[in-house]
């Protein structure tokens, strides 16, 4: 069950997340400034990179608990509930990332959507992990499953810096890194570069409390298919007529998520 | 009425959870909608790496290079960018005139769509259309701005008594 300590940390990052989700809010809305060439439209900077982020930061963390799993000194089916509750946030985060970015082309670009490098390899990173999860839903054992979607989440990995790449080995009508240039200085003024780090750091705040949330629900649903195979076992040995022999044989199909391998 | 911690709350729920339909058996019907949405990711997969290897990876030609492959574009649609010349801007009846400049090269450029809100003299434009003759016949202009963020009122805080700091 959830130890008080997750719960304790959970909650305080679900506060952290509304507070300073609140404050860059109220920073980029109000205190801000608008942009000498932007005007009103500059705001979405607030929102559009930090959510992107929050998506590398999802990735990066999947293929680390892929590794952790696919390692077999740290191999624990946890790292993989890890990997998959990680990976849906990042999901989420990579969809909201093409539709604020789409929300910001359109006014500021003239168009809701162009095939450039930044906006192609982005929507391709989008599908790939779509496909990450569709894969986990394939029948297989837990471990069998663990390790094909490991493996997969790794391969999907490759294009994280491509993306962040794409502006700078490819031409794109994607503006470059405004902080994380390859000169290293941030382009952005004053109180902009201040609420963009207050962006940054609430939208991981929010991650962190989603990714926790999602863990959660991960292991209960994981509980849950452990008793239902006690219990479909327990049904199928009060059968008349199932001897014990015959339970060994159907031993291959019970196995089917049970993470008792690991 | 004290309702056991097992007992359903609704005449019409059932009451033993153990007569719930175990979940632990994968379905055919679940395999099969795995495998369906694999098939449309891979699909999914496959269009945007031909949409990316057709666009992206020479998603424009400025306009020096443009200019420098005239004869090899004739007029074949593509991306051109440069940047919008000041006072050459005239608006007409259904779009813009203007030219655009990249490398002192510059290229005349008759627009027949409604140009962007940020469209403006010294901006960074990516056109689409084709060359007739010496002329970019351009349907499309997508605005490149910058990834320099700058305050545009850097001065409407700071007043003491009136006086700007």
């Amino acid at each position: 069950m959830e130890s008080k300590r997750y719960k304790r940390v959970r909650r305080a990052a679900g506060i952290a997340s509304l507070l300073s989700v609140a404050v860059t809010v109220i920073l980029g809305l109000w205190v801000t400034p608008p942009d000498v060439v932007q005007g009103q439209l500059v705001r979405l900077i607030y929102v559009h990179p930090p959510v992107a982020w929050v998506a590398y930061l999802a990735y990066g963390v999947t293929s680390i608990a892929s590794i952790l799993y696919l390692w077999k000194r740290t191999r624990n089916l946890r790292w993989d509930l890890l990997a998959v509750s990680s990976a849906e946030v990042g999901v989420i985060f990579t969809g909201l990332t093409l539709i604020t970015g789409s929300i910001w082309g359109r006014p500021a670009w003239g168009v809701w959507w162009t095939w450039d490098a930044r906006l192609t390899t982005t929507a391709l990173l989008f599908v790939l992990y779509l496909g990450y999860l569709a894969l986990r839903r394939v029948p297989a054992d837990s471990h069998q499953r663990a390790v094909r979607s490991a493996i997969a989440g790794l391969i999907a990995f490759i294009d994280v810096p491509i993306v962040h790449q794409s502006v700078v080995w490819w031409r794109t009508l994607h503006q470059g890194a405004t902080v994380l240039n390859p000169s290293l200085s941030p382009k952005i003024h004053g109180e902009m570069a201040t609420t963009l780090l207050i962006g940054f750091i609430s939208f991981t705040f929010v991650y962190i409390w989603m990714l926790m949330q999602r863990y959660q629900i991960a292991d209960l649903e994981q509980r849950v298919l452990d008793v239902e195979l006690e219990q479909l076992i327990k049904e199928r040995r009060n059968e008349p007529g199932v001897g014990s022999s015959q339970i060994e044989s159907t031993e291959d199909v019970d196995n089917a998520d049970q993470p008792s391998k690991v | 009425m004290v309702q056991s911690v097992s007992g359903g709350t609704g005449s019409d729920q059932p009451a033993n959870s153990s007569k719930a339909k175990p979940r632990v058996l994968p379905s055919r019907r679940r395999a099969r909608r795995a495998w369906l949405t694999l098939g449309i990711v891979v699909v999914a997969i496959g269009v945007l790496l031909y949409k990316g290897l057709g666009n992206s990876l020479v998603y424009f030609r400025t306009a020096s290079e443009a200019v420098q492959d005239r004869a090899q574009l004739g007029n074949r649609t593509f991306r051109l960018e440069g940047v919008v010349v000041p006072g050459s801007v005239h608006a007409t009846g259904t779009g813009v005139d203007f030219s655009v400049e990249s490398s002192n090269v510059f290229v005349q450029v008759h627009d027949t769509a409604n140009p962007p809100q940020l469209f403006q003299p010294n901006i960074p434009v990516v056109l689409v259309g084709h060359f007739q003759g010496n002329i970019f016949l351009s349907n499309q202009i997508m605005v490149k701005h910058s990834a320099n963020y700058v305050a545009a009122h850097p001065d409407r805080v700071a007043t003491v008594n009136g006086k700007k700091l």
